[in-house]
């Protein structure tokens, strides 16, 4: 199956996707997509290892793209967990030299890229963001990135069996039914 | 305890009042004796709740709180910091909660427990 797990900062939508994926497989592989970057990074990178840390995931690390190696049998008979849409997007979206790529041509291409990842694994568990409702209409490049999360969610939503809201650290289910 | 959360302007207050607490019942952003608390995000300005004043707001009837989360990450340190702490204590104060209600346009929708 492939589930969307979305949520608000601090919302507990990570911690309720690893407790999804543990009870989708035995089998788990964690894609970071985050590239560590200062000290609030690496805080938060911790706390979500020491999260992971009784749930024996093996790590492959992808920055802007989700294509890389294929999985082996045994990982693609499990679970893979995605966390999160929004730095994909940003490590898509954002060069290292401060350009800026087509976000057009960033969607359609990962979109396209999530659907070759998840055909490759028995179940998927993406880790969304809700952006868009801080009442701040950026005109910068950070209302491109709100708009490209949101869009991204929106394509994995659709190809997903299951979404889910954590709101205050309690799931509900916004397509499908809570397992 | 009922907690209640929910964007700017999304009928929290309305909900309070429906809840029958008239605003003599009701605290705005500090640990005062009232039986309702709105504005917890105001009381987190102060830093994270000592575990005596978690469960003050543990015992009350109603708390409240803007959901903050939904945005785009504050450029500032505090911001973000005391945005984080939001999420975090109504995550706990859910864990606590015998109802958790989530406003979505003046509508209370219920997340945890059972409606009146």
């Amino acid at each position: 199956m492939i589930a969307l797990v979305t949520g608000g900062a601090a919302s507990g939508k990570s911690a309720y996707a690893e407790q999804l994926a543990c009870d989708l497989s035995p089998v788990r592989t964690y894609l970071a997509t985050m590239a560590p970057g200062g000290e609030e990074a690496q805080t938060r990178i911790d706390r979500h290892r020491a999260q992971r840390a009784g749930g024996h995931f093996a790590t492959i690390e992808r920055t802007g793209t989700l294509l890389g190696e294929a999985p082996t049998p045994q990982a693609a008979s499990g679970v893979l967990l995605l966390d999160d849409v929004g730095n994909l997007v940003s490590n898509a979206l954002f060069g290292a030299d401060g350009s800026v790529a087509d976000a057009g041509m960033v969607l359609d291409r990962l979109d396209a890229e999530f659907a070759q990842l998840a055909g490759a694994y028995a179940h998927v568990v993406v880790v969304g963001n809700e952006v868009g409702s801080d009442g701040v209409f950026f005109t910068d490049e950070n209302g491109t990135w709100v708009r490209l999360v949101g869009s991204l969610c929106c394509r994995i939503a659709a190809r997903s069996d299951m979404v889910v809201e954590v709101v205050a650290g309690v799931p509900y289910a916004a397509k499908g039914t809570l397992r | 305890m009922i907690l209640i959360v929910g964007g700017i302007a999304s009928g929290k207050r309305t909900y309070v009042e429906q809840l029958g607490f008239d605003g003599g019942s009701v605290d705005e952003g500090v640990l005062g004796t009232a039986p309702v608390l709105v504005g917890l995000e105001e009381l987190l300005r102060e830093g994270p709740l000592s575990d005596d004043r978690f469960e003050l707001l543990c015992a009350k009837e109603v708390v409240a709180c803007i959901e903050v989360g939904s945005g785009v990450v504050p450029l500032d340190k505090g911001e973000r910091e005391w945005r984080e702490l939001v999420g975090r204590t109504v995550n706990r104060l859910s864990d606590r909660a015998d109802r958790v209600v989530r406003m979505v346009c003046g509508i209370p929708v219920t997340l945890k427990g059972v409606h009146d």
